[in-house]
């Protein structure tokens, strides 16, 4: 059954709904707004892959969930105006599963805050053909469920080479089991600190029910950094196809063409998408490129070659350390960064995520199956 | 942050004053937070374009069948003889 949800609205999900989609999961024939008013009257005009792979495999498509525009984070209204429909309809009972893109952390933060969870795959393991793009080199469709143990089911079905995506692993199917190694979790103590005292009690018992080591992580501190100014450059330039003249809104008051351009845009916005849209030209004019973007893009491969998941096999992180969304941001800047699958969940009261090496899902799930008796 | 007016030219965009305060305010706190960067030894570094070890994805040159035009004309909010339509742009 396909039905349309312009935002949560309980009532409006027929029984047997299965998957919600978050408004920039393309599904034939739906409007695929991003959350954003620019693509008003934008009707996908075929299936993501994701899509075509699930009702291969006969799960019905609920419809479209609110998000926020275009994904991304409120920090100009310090989070609080944060939309999380996805995970509100998972736990609500209202889906079994939502298909969201989470580059910033929104959902793998409210997931374990409502007491759900949200697995962000590998990048490279989930096709982002008939995602609406937002920040293209981090990109990457995930499962919010009420269980791990179903998040992994359904990401075994979505998961796989897609010749129609151009930045993925070769392999065309993956098989998620635990494994018989025992974990190694590698806690940074000085992120750990950060959290409050229940998030760190929560995180302690996590690790004593594995083999755990103290481990730093370097660069945290520019986490955040480094996670705006390149998703903020890579959504200026996917920002500028919407231009009033390809598909979506467009002005009705213009005199001429550069008109239509600004005030299509400057009315069709949000003023996040608009920060973002600035931010990300200032970060890739000539004068800026050097210090910020090229910078970010060194460090980005620094973060990722300081990680030795030899010695440990996942991190674990609390979900929140501040009030501030930005300052947040760092707890959820490696997965994306890195191209790192990560799972979030609820565990003793407080929300925390595991991060694993690149295509080690197993590995977290192992980790939650050591776990989900005692949550 | 200076010249929030020049990107926000560049962007094709018209930043209503309350939103112009707003933004500029946030873009000054990122703009301070990013000076963090210049403590970062990145010498010997080369960028990270992506994550993936892979290079050269490559598939067989096969003609397949693509969404027909008119569907593809069909979201825009004006079109006419199978083009996109906009106003004119030469006098």
């Amino acid at each position: 059954m396909d039905c349309y949800i312009v935002d949560f609205h309980a009532a409006e999900l027929g029984v047997g709904a299965e998957v919600a989609l978050e408004d920039s999961v393309m599904r034939k024939g739906l409007p695929a707004k991003a959350g954003s008013k620019i693509l008003e009257g934008f009707i996908a005009p075929f299936d993501a892959t994701v899509v075509t792979r699930l009702l291969d495999s006969k799960y019905n498509i609920a419809g479209r969930i609110g998000m926020n525009e275009f994904g991304l984070p409120s920090l100009i209204s310090a989070g609080t105006n944060d939309i999380y429909d996805a995970v509100k309809a998972v736990s609500a009972g209202v889906v079994s599963y939502a298909l969201c893109n989470d580059v910033f952390g929104v959902y793998r933060r409210r997931a374990a805050e409502e007491g759900i969870c949200y697995l962000h795959p590998t990048y490279g393991t989930v096709s982002r053909y008939g995602l609406v793009p937002m920040a293209c080199s981090m990109d990457q469709i995930g499962v919010a469920c009420k269980n791990p143990d179903d998040c992994f089911g359904l990401l075994s079905v979505i998961a796989g080479n897609d010749p129609k995506d151009g930045t993925m692993y070769p392999e065309k199917s993956y098989v998620y089991s635990k494994t018989g190694k025992e974990l190694r979790i590698g806690v940074p103590a000085a992120v750990l600190n950060q959290a409050d005292e229940g998030t760190k009690e929560s995180i302690r018992r996590f690790a004593a029910g594995f083999t755990s080591t103290d481990m730093e992580l370097k660069y945290f501190d520019v986490y955040k950094q480094v996670l705006y100014i390149l998703t903020c450059a890579e959504a200026s330039s996917n920002l500028t196809r919407y231009d009033g003249i390809k598909f979506g809104y467009r002005a009705s008051n213009y005199k001429n063409l550069n008109e239509l351009y600004t005030r299509t845009r400057t009315e069709a916005l949000g003023v996040e998408a608009k920060l973002a849209a600035i931010m990300g030209f200032m970060v890739l004019s000539q004068e800026n490129y050097i210090p910020y973007y090229e910078k970010a893009m060194k460090i980005r491969r620094l973060i990722k070659e300081s990680l030795r998941f030899g010695e440990y096999d996942i991190i674990v992180l609390p979900t929140k350390i501040s009030d501030d969304s930005y300052e947040n941001l760092s707890l959820f800047a490696l997965a994306p960064l890195a191209g790192l699958p990560s799972l979030s969940f609820s565990f003793k009261g407080c929300g925390i995520q595991l991060v694993a090496d690149a295509k080690n899902e197993n590995a977290l799930l192992t980790a939650w199956e050591g776990v989900k008796n005692e949550i | 942050m200076q010249n929030v007016k020049r990107y926000e030219m560049l962007n094709k965009l018209e930043l209503a004053e309350d939103e112009y305060v707003r933004v500029s305010a946030c873009a000054d706190k990122l703009t301070e937070s990013f000076k963090l960067l210049e403590g970062i030894d990145t010498s010997g570094a080369e960028p990270l374009i992506t994550v993936l070890d892979i290079q050269n994805v490559l598939r067989e040159d096969v003609c397949v069948k693509t969404i027909p035009r008119e569907e593809l004309l069909a979201p825009a909010p004006d079109s006419t003889g199978g083009f996109f339509r906009v106003p004119k742009t030469l006098e």
